[in-house]
C-alpha cells in the first residue's frame, strides 16, 4: 500500500524522466541489493546448517574424515531409541526444566509484583536483579563453583541451614544437577522480572484499590488481582523459559571441563545438548550427534508453536 | 495516590508492608550481587589469605599481576575486543539494511523473506553447531578470527528488531525525499537511519554483549590458546590454576567488568531490549 501511494504521489514529478514501471523496478533492484548481504550470510550460516543438521542425522560421519558421508537411513534415530545415555540425557533435561521453569517463573513474578508496589528505588532494584543475566555464564559458573566447594561459603550455609552434606556440589552426583539449577536460575530471574514488570505495569491501579477496599490483603491481591491480570505473561515466561532451559550447555560444560567426558560427575549434568556435543566433538560421531540435534530442534519448534498460539500478537 | 515519599502519611500496617517489601527486595539484591562482590573482593586477596576475610589494607593487585604474567590474558582481551567489534560493526550494517528493506520496500518475495526470518528466529545455535563447525573447518577457519565473526553477523532476531524499528518511524519524510529524486540508499542513510538510532544502538548492545559473553562457539572453534576469547581463557584458568581461587576470581573480574560498566551506563536502553531478546537469547 505504502509503496503504491508513493508511486502515485511521485508520478507527476517523475514524468519525462522515468516511467512508473522503471521507478518500481529500480526499487526492486534496491531491495535485492540491500538485502543481499543478510540473505547471503543467513543462507550460508543459518539456513544451510539447519538443513545440513537434518541431512547429517541420516548419515554416518566421522569428525576427522568429515568429507566422507555415508547415508544410513534412520539408523541414527533407531540407535537413539535404544541408547541409555540418550534416555538419561532426556531425563536429566526433563528434571532440569521441571525444576528451573516453575522456580524462576514464581520467583520472578513475586519479585516483579513487590517491585511494582514500591515507589523509591525501582530502577536500582531492577538494574541489580538484571545484573547476573548480563554477566558471562563462564564467569558466574566459575564463581559459584568456589561458593559451593567443600567448606565454601554457600556450601557451608546450605549444610547449616538445610542439612545438606558440606561437599563440593558440582563433584557430587546427587548435588551436581541442583548446582546447575542454582547457577542457571540465578542468571535468568532478573530477565523474567523485567518481562513481568512490563505486564504488571498494565494492571489498572483501580483493580488493586477496589480489592483493598474489599479487605483483600497483600497475598490475596497478588493471588486474585496480579496473577490473573498477567496470565498471558506467565504463559509466555513459562514457554520461553522452557525453550531456553532445554538448551542449557555452557554451565554444564564449565563444571566438567577439567575432564574429557562432559556431563560429569557420573552423567549427573549430561543434558541433551551436552549429549549431542559429547557425541559430535568428543566421540567424533557427527551423524549421531546431529540426530540428537534434530530432537532438540523438534522440542524447540514445539515450544515456539505453543508461544505463537498463546500470544498471537507477537 | 497522594503520598509523595515511600513513608509519607503512613499508618502502621502500611509502614510494616513497606518494610517487608524493601526487606525482600534487598534480599534479592544481595543474592543478585553477592557472588559478583565475592569475586571482586577475593580477586584482591592474597592466595594465602583466602578464604578468610582480611582488612582492606591487606588487599593487593597480586592476582592480577600473576594472571597477566602467567596466562596470555592481554591476548585474550584483544581477541575478545576484536571479535566483538567485528560482529557489532558487521551486524549493524547488514541487519539494519535487511530490516529496512523488509519494513519499507515492496518487492516480489518479501512475504517469503519475512516468514523465513520468523521461522529461523528461534533456532538455537546448539542445534546447528555441528554443520557450522563443518563449514568453518572446510573453509580452513578453525582458530581464526573470521570463524568467530562472519557466521554471527546476520542475525534473524536483529533483522526482526530493525524491521520493527523502521516500521515505527513515519514514512512521509522518506517519501518526500524519494519524490525529490533521492535514491533509495540515500533516503535510507540520510533520513531513515537517523530516525532509528535507538534501534541501531540496541542492536549494537545486544550483538556486543552476546559476542563478548559467548562461550560455546569459541570453545568449539578455537583450540590454540592464543586464539581464545576471554570466556574460554577464563575456563582454562580453572585447570591451569586449580588451587589458586583468587587468581581465577581476578579472571572473572577482568571478563565481567567491561560488560557490567556498559550495562550500568546504558541500562535504560539495555534492560527493555533484552526483555524482548531474552526470549530468543
Amino acid at each position: 500500500m505504502r509503496h503504491l501511494r508513493h508511486l502515485a504521489l511521485g508520478a507527476p514529478r517523475a514524468e519525462g524522466r522515468r516511467s512508473l514501471a522503471v521507478q518500481a523496478k529500480r526499487d526492486w533492484g534496491a531491495a535485492y541489493v540491500l538485502l543481499a548481504p543478510a540473505a547471503g550470510l543467513l543462507g550460508l550460516w543459518f539456513i544451510y546448517p539447519i538443513v545440513d543438521t537434518v541431512v547429517l542425522s541420516f548419515q554416518r560421519v566421522n569428525l576427522f574424515q568429515f568429507s566422507q558421508r555415508t547415508y544410513v537411513g534412520f539408523s541414527n534415530f533407531h540407535q537413539l531409541l535404544d541408547d541409555p545415555a540418550f534416555h538419561h540425557s532426556l531425563f536429566i533435561t526433563l528434571v532440569f526444566v521441571v525444576v528451573v521453569v516453575p522456580a524462576q517463573t514464581a520467583a520472578a513474578l513475586a519479585l516483579a509484583a513487590v517491585l511494582q508496589g514500591v515507589q523509591v528505588g525501582r530502577t536500582f532494584f531492577r538494574t541489580t536483579f538484571f545484573l547476573p543475566y548480563m554477566t558471562s555464564t563462564v564467569a558466574v559458573t566459575t564463581v559459584f563453583m568456589k561458593l559451593f566447594v567443600i567448606g565454601g561459603p554457600l556450601a557451608a550455609v546450605a549444610s547449616a541451614v538445610f542439612g545438606v552434606a558440606n561437599a563440593t556440589w558440582y563433584a557430587q552426583p546427587n548435588l551436581a544437577l541442583a548446582f546447575l539449577v542454582i547457577v542457571y536460575v540465578y542468571m535468568y530471574i532478573g530477565l523474567y522480572v523485567v518481562v513481568f514488570l512490563g505486564g504488571i505495569e498494565n494492571v489498572p491501579v483501580e483493580l488493586h484499590e477496589a480489592a483493598k477496599v474489599d479487605g483483600a490483603g497483600v497475598v490475596q491481591r497478588f493471588r486474585f488481582v496480579t496473577v490473573p491480570s498477567v496470565r498471558p505473561y506467565i504463559f509466555f515466561v513459562v514457554v520461553a523459559g522452557f525453550i531456553q532451559a532445554v538448551q542449557v550447555f555452557d554451565q554444564a560444560y564449565v563444571i566438567a571441563s577439567n575432564g574429557a567426558i562432559l556431563g560429569s560427575p557420573a552423567g549427573a549434568t549430561a543434558t541433551l545438548v551436552i549429549f549431542l556435543y559429547q557425541q559430535a566433538f568428543r566421540l567424533n560421531n557427527l551423524g549421531y550427534g546431529s540426530a540428537a540435534a534434530v530432537v532438540l530442534l523438534l522440542i524447540v519448534f514445539a515450544g515456539t508453536v505453543l508461544t505463537r498460539r498463546l500470544l498471537p500478537e507477537r | 495516590m497522594t503520598r509523595s515519599g515511600p513513608l509519607a502519611g503512613t499508618t502502621f500496617p502500611r509502614l510494616a508492608s513497606s518494610v517487608a517489601k524493601y526487606s525482600l527486595l534487598s534480599l534479592g539484591a544481595l543474592i543478585a550481587t553477592g557472588p559478583l562482590l565475592f569475586a571482586l573482593y577475593t580477586s584482591f586477596e592474597l592466595p594465602a589469605d583466602y578464604p578468610r576475610l582480611v582488612a582492606l589494607s591487606r588487599l593487593t593487585l597480586w592476582n592480577y599481576r600473576y594472571v597477566f604474567d602467567n596466562a596470555p590474558v592481554l591476548r585474550w582481551y584483544a581477541n575478545t575486543a576484536f571479535v566483538t567489534f567485528g560482529v557489532v560493526v558487521g551486524a549493524v550494517v547488514v541487519n539494519t539494511l535487511a530490516g529496512y528493506v523488509l519494513a519499507r520496500i515492496r518487492y516480489p518475495g518479501r512475504t517469503v523473506t519475512f516468514l523465513v526470518v520468523l521461522a529461523v528466529l528461534m533456532v538455537p545455535l546448539q542445534a546447528i553447531l555441528i554443520p557450522l563447525y563443518l563449514l568453518v573447518a572446510q573453509f580452513g577457519w578453525l582458530n581464526s578470527y573470521q570463524a568467530l565473526i562472519v557466521p554471527f553477523i546476520a542475525n534473524p532476531f536483529l533483522i526482526f528488531l530493525m524491521r520493527q524499528a523502521f516500521q515505527a518511524v513515519p514514512v512521509d519524510l522518506e517519501e518526500a525525499a524519494l519524490i525529490d529524486g533521492a535514491g533509495r540508499f540515500r533516503s535510507f542513510l540520510k533520513i531513515a537511519v537517523p530516525l532509528t538510532m535507538s534501534g541501531v544502538a540496541t542492536q549494537a548492545v545486544l550483538a556486543g554483549t552476546w559476542t563478548w559473553n559467548s562461550f560455546m562457539i569459541p570453545v568449539t572453534f578455537t583450540t590454540d590458546p592464543n586464539q581464545y576469547m576471554m570466556t574460554v581463557g577464563l575456563n582454562s584458568l580453572q585447570s591451569q590454576f586449580y588451587t589458586l581461587t583468587t587468581v581465577q576470581m581476578a579472571g572473572v573480574v577482568l571478563l565481567s567488568v567491561p560488560v557490567v560498566i556498559m550495562f550500568v551506563v546504558f541500562q535504560r536502553l539495555i534492560v527493555p531490549s533484552f526483555a524482548t531478546a531474552g526470549i530468543r537469547g
